[in-house]
C-alpha cells in the first residue's frame, strides 16, 4: 500500500473507498438482509404455529452453541498469546519465492 | 542474487519439485476437459433436437451427461489441483513430497480412477442384466450397478470406490509429509490444503458407501446432500482458494492485503460450509427443521465469503492496470468476480421463496456452470497460462491466443450463466401454472438453443488454448530464464508503488 | 491452536466436519429409526403385479425368454434391474421422484411425497433427482399403458412430438414389440412408481378404462 504523496490525492482516494464501501455494503446486505429477515419471521411463524415447530429451533440453538464455544475457543486462543505474528507468514512466502526464483 | 541464496539450506527449485508431474497432470486434466466438453455439447445438442448420435447406445446423452459432470470433477479439477499441489506444496514449505515414487503411483492410480469411472459409466449398463449380477444384488440386498451409481457426482461404479479411497489416502499422506515437518507459522494456503486433504478423503467415503449400502431413503437424501455440497465446498473451494491465495501475492509481488482476514475465512469457512448440504434438497420430506438449519448456515457463509472477496480486492488495490497485460491475474479476478456473483446468488436461491420456483430448473444448471466453469476452471485456466511458460521453458507461442482464450471463456459462461437463469425462471413459472408439461418444454428451446452457442464459444476458446499448447511445445526452447520471462508480462508493481 | 497443524487436522479437518455429519446426517438417521427399510420383495405389490402379468401378456414370448413366471421373485429382479438402467442411462438427471407441497404440484402430479415412501431398498441411494426436464415420476406408475412406455423408450418422439428425450431403441430387439430384459425391467420399474399409494386415482382410472374396452 503506497503512501499518498499528496493531500488532494488522498481525499480522493478516500471518497473513492467511502463510496466503494456503501455500495457494496448496500449490494450485499440489502438482499441478504431482505433473505435473512424473510427467513427469520417464517421461523417464527413455523415457530409458533405447527405441533412440531419446536423442533425447527434445534438447528438454531446447535449452530449458535457450536459457534459460541468457538468462539469462545478463538478468544481464549487471542489470550494466550495466539495471533500475536499472524502476519509473517504472507512476507515470508514472498521472500521464499524471490529467492527459488533468482536461483539458476 | 539475494543474500538468502547463499544460505547453504535452502533448496534448489529443481530439487523440491517434479516439474515433469506438473506438465503430466496438466496434460491428463486439459484431456478430461476435452471428453467433458464434447459430453457437455452432445446434451446440449439432444435439448434442441439436433443430436446426430441420437440413439446410438455408448453415444446416449443420458450415459455422456454423467461423464460431462465426472470427467470435470475428478478429471479436469482433481488432476490440475494435483499438478499445482506438486509446484505449490513444496515451494511453500521448502520441502519435496514424502516419496517421489508415491507420487508417480498417485498419477497412474487417479488416471485408472477416473479412466474407469468413465469406461464404467459409458459400457456398464449395457451389461447390467447378466444373471449373476441380479443374484449378487438379490442375496447381498444389494443393488449393484455395472454402470453410474445413483449419486449425483458419486457415480463412479462400485468397484473403483474403495481404489479412488485409497488415492486419497496416499494423497494426503504424500502432501501431508512437508506440511506437517515445516516449521513456525504456516501460510494460509497450506491451511487449506491441509483441511482440504482430510475433508476430500472423509467426504469422499461418506458419499461413496454410505448412501448405496447402509442408509435408504430421506436419510439418504440428506447424506447425498452434504456429499454434493460438500465436494464443491470441501474438495475444490479449499484447493482453489488455497490455489489463489498462492499465485496472486506471487504474480502481483506484494503480500496478501491481510493474512489475519484470510484465517478467518478459512475458520468460517471450515465451519458454516459442512452443515450446508440440505439446501439441496428442500421441500423434501428431510425434517424441515434441518432444511432450515442448512438455509441458516448457508446464508451466514456468503458473509465468510464476503472476507476473502475483499482481502483480494484489498491485494490488488491500486496496482489493476496489471489487468490489461497480465492474463493469469486477469482470469484470477474474473473468476473471483464470478464467485462473487455465485455466492450472492446461491444466498438468495437457497431461501425457501426462491426455491418454490428454481428448484429442478435450469436456474441451477446455470449456477452449477458458473461454479465449475468460472470460477475454478477459470482459475486453473490462469494458474496454467501462467505455469506452462515455466514448465516447458518456453514463451507462449501466441499471447493473441491466449487473450482469445481469456475471452471466449469468459463471456462465454456469462452469457451461458444468465440465459440458464431466465431460462430457469420461465421453466419455474410456466410449471406453477399448471399448463401442460410440454409447453415448459417448447418455451426452454430458445434458451437452450443459447445455451449451445455459449457452451460453443468457451469450447472455441479452449480449441485455442490446446492450438497455443501444442504450438508452444513445437517451439524452440527459450534461452530465457523463467524470471525473466514474468518480468516480460508482469510489470513488477511492488517497486512502482513507493 | 488454531496456528497449529494439529488444531487445523482435528478442529477444522475432523471436528467441523464431524459436527455436521451428526447433526445433518445422523439426526435423520436416528429420527427415521422407527421406518425400517424395506426389501425389494416387501414392495412388490398387488398393483405392480398386475402389470407384470400384463406384460407377459403382451409381450409373451419377450416375456418368457428372460422371467420364468409372474410371481413376487421375478417382479422384484425385474425391479431391481430397472431401478439399474433407470441409474445407468441417467434418467434421474432429467426426472425427479419427488412431489414438492409447493408450486401447484400436488395438483400436477398427485399427493405430495413422504418420508415412509423412501425407506426401501430401491431408494438407497434415494432417487430424488435434480433436474426436471421432464416430468417428475414418482406418481407415473399406472398412468400410461405399458404398450405407451414401450414405444416411448423407442422412439420418444411417436408419442410425444416435442420430447427432448433421447431414444432407446437398446432396450428393444429391434422393434418396440420386442423389449428385451432391460425394456421389459425399465417399464415395471416406471409402473411401480407411485403403485404403492392406496388414494390414487390413475390405477381405478384405468382399470375403468380396461372395462370399457
Amino acid at each position: 500500500m503506497g503512501t499518498p504523496s499528496t493531500k488532494n490525492k488522498s481525499t480522493t482516494a478516500a471518497t473513492l473507498s467511502t463510496w466503494m464501501t456503501v455500495g457494496l455494503a448496500l449490494l450485499i446486505l440489502v438482499p441478504s438482509m431482505y433473505g435473512f429477515v424473510g427467513k427469520f419471521l417464517e421461523f417464527i411463524h413455523v415457530f409458533k404455529g405447527e405441533s412440531d415447530g419446536a423442533f425447527a429451533i434445534a438447528p438454531m440453538l446447535n449452530y449458535t452453541l457450536a459457534t459460541l464455544g468457538f468462539m469462545a475457543l478463538m478468544i481464549w486462543a487471542i489470550f494466550n498469546g495466539m495471533f500475536h505474528d499472524i502476519e509473517q507468514p504472507k512476507e515470508t512466502m514472498l521472500e521464499n519465492e524471490e529467492r527459488f526464483d533468482n536461483r539458476t | 542474487m539475494s543474500e538468502g541464496s547463499s544460505s547453504p539450506d535452502f533448496p534448489q527449485h529443481d530439487e523440491i519439485v517434479n516439474e515433469r508431474l506438473v506438465r503430466w497432470y496438466f496434460y491428463m486434466a486439459l484431456t478430461f476437459m476435452l471428453i467433458s466438453m464434447l459430453g457437455g455439447l452432445l446434451m446440449a445438442a439432444q435439448l434442441i433436437h439436433w443430436n446426430p448420435l441420437n440413439g446410438i447406445e455408448y453415444l446416449s446423452a443420458g450415459r455422456w451427461r454423467m461423464v460431462h459432470t465426472n470427467a470435470i470433477a475428478y478429471g479436469f479439477l482433481a488432476n490440475s489441483f494435483l499438478g499445482v499441489l506438486h509446484w505449490v506444496v513444496p515451494r511453500l514449505t521448502l520441502r519435496p513430497v514424502l516419496s517421489n515414487r508415491l507420487s508417480y503411483f498417485i498419477f497412474f492410480a487417479w488416471q485408472f480412477v477416473v479412466l474407469s469411472t468413465a469406461a464404467g459409466i459409458i459400457i456398464g449398463p449395457s451389461f447390467q442384466d447378466q444373471a449373476w449380477v441380479a443374484e449378487l444384488s438379490k442375496s447381498l440386498n444389494i443393488a449393484f450397478s455395472l454402470g453410474a451409481q445413483g449419486l449425483e457426482w458419486g457415480e463412479t461404479p462400485f468397484w473403483i470406490d474403495p481404489v479412488a479411497q485409497l488415492g486419497l489416502l496416499l494423497l494426503a499422506i504424500n502432501f501431508g509429509s512437508p506440511i506437517f515437518q515445516q516449521k513456525g507459522p504456516m501460510y494460509v494456503t497450506l491451511w487449506y490444503f491441509l483441511a482440504a486433504f482430510v475433508w476430500t478423503f472423509l467426504t469422499y467415503g461418506m458419499g461413496n458407501f454410505l448412501p448405496e449400502y447402509a442408509v435408504p431413503g430421506t436419510s439418504a437424501g440428506a447424506i447425498g446432500g452434504l456429499f454434493i455440497h460438500d465436494l464443491v465446498g470441501l474438495f475444490v473451494t479449499p484447493l482453489g482458494w488455497g490455489m489463489m491465495y498462492y499465485f496472486v501475492p506471487i504474480i502481483l509481488k506484494r503480500p496478501i492485503w491481510s493474512h489475519g482476514l484470510s484465517l478467518v475465512g478459512f475458520w468460517g469457512l471450515a465451519f458454516f460450509y459442512p452443515l450446508q448440504g440440505i439446501h439441496h434438497f428442500l421441500y423434501t420430506p428431510i425434517p424441515m427443521f434441518l432444511q432450515y438449519g442448512a438455509v441458516i448456515s448457508t446464508i451466514a457463509v456468503e458473509l465468510v465469503v464476503m472476507t476473502v472477496i475483499i482481502n483480494f480486492i484489498g491485494t490488488v488495490w491500486g496496482a489493476t492496470d496489471i489487468f490489461k497485460k497480465n492474463i493469469p491475474i486477469r482470469w484470477f479476478y474474473a473468476g473471483m468476480i464470478l464467485y462473487f456473483v455465485t455466492c450472492a446468488q446461491c444466498a438468495l436461491q437457497v431461501t425457501m421463496t426462491f426455491q418454490k420456483l428454481i428448484h429442478f430448473t435450469d436456474w441451477v444448471v446455470g449456477h452449477a456452470h458458473l461454479v465449475m466453469f468460472g470460477v475454478f476452471s477459470m482459475w486453473i485456466f490462469g494458474v496454467m497460462t501462467y505455469l506452462f511458460p515455466r514448465l516447458l521453458k518456453r514463451e507462449w507461442y501466441s499471447n493473441t491466443l491466449c487473450e482469445i482464450h481469456f475471452w471466449a471463456s469468459f463471456v462465454g459462461v456469462i452469457i451461458m450463466f444468465l440465459d440458464l437463469m431466465f431460462a430457469g425462471l420461465f421453466q419455474g413459472f410456466y410449471w406453477a401454472s399448471l399448463q401442460p408439461w410440454d409447453v415448459s418444454v417448447e418455451v426452454s428451446q430458445p434458451f437452450w438453443v443459447v445455451r449451445i452457442f455459449a457452451g460453443l464459444t468457451m469450447f472455441g476458446g479452449f480449441l485455442c488454448f490446446l492450438y497455443n499448447l501444442f504450438m508452444t511445445m513445437q517451439s524452440a526452447e527459450s534461452t530465457e530464464t523463467a524470471p525473466d520471462l514474468e518480468n516480460k508480462t508482469a510489470i513488477n508493481y511492488q517497486v512502482m508503488d513507493h | 491452536m488454531f496456528e497449529s497443524k494439529a488444531g487445523i487436522f482435528g478442529i477444522a479437518g475432523l471436528g467441523f466436519f464431524a459436527f455436521a455429519f451428526i447433526s445433518n446426517a445422523l439426526v435423520p438417521i436416528w429420527m427415521y429409526k422407527e421406518l425400517p427399510e424395506q426389501t425389494v420383495e416387501e414392495v412388490v405389490n398387488a398393483r405392480v403385479l398386475s402389470s407384470f402379468g400384463d406384460l407377459k401378456q403382451r409381450y409373451p414370448e419377450q416375456f418368457d425368454k428372460y422371467f420364468d413366471a409372474v410371481d413376487v421373485d421375478n417382479c422384484a429382479e425385474a425391479l431391481r434391474l430397472g431401478r439399474q438402467v433407470y441409474i445407468g442411462e441417467g434418467c434421474w438427471h432429467c426426472h425427479s421422484q419427488f412431489v414438492r407441497p409447493v408450486s401447484n404440484e400436488s395438483r400436477r402430479f398427485g399427493p405430495v411425497s413422504e418420508t415412509w415412501e423412501y425407506q426401501n431398498a430401491l431408494q438407497r441411494p434415494v432417487m430424488f433427482g435434480t433436474r426436471r426436464v421432464g416430468p417428475d415420476l414418482s406418481r407415473e406408475g399406472g398412468r400410461r399403458g405399458s404398450d405407451w412406455h414401450a414405444v416411448h423408450f423407442f422412439e420418444p418422439k411417436i408419442v410425444s412430438t416435442d420430447s427432448p428425450m433421447p431414444s432407446y431403441p437398446w432396450f428393444f430387439e429391434g422393434s418396440p414389440d420386442k423389449p428385451n430384459k432391460r425394456g421389459l425391467a425399465m417399464i415395471i420399474y416406471i409402473q411401480w412408481l407411485g403403485s404403492w399409494l392406496d388414494e390414487y386415482p390413475y390405477y381405478e382410472q384405468l382399470e375403468a378404462d380396461q372395462e370399457e374396452l
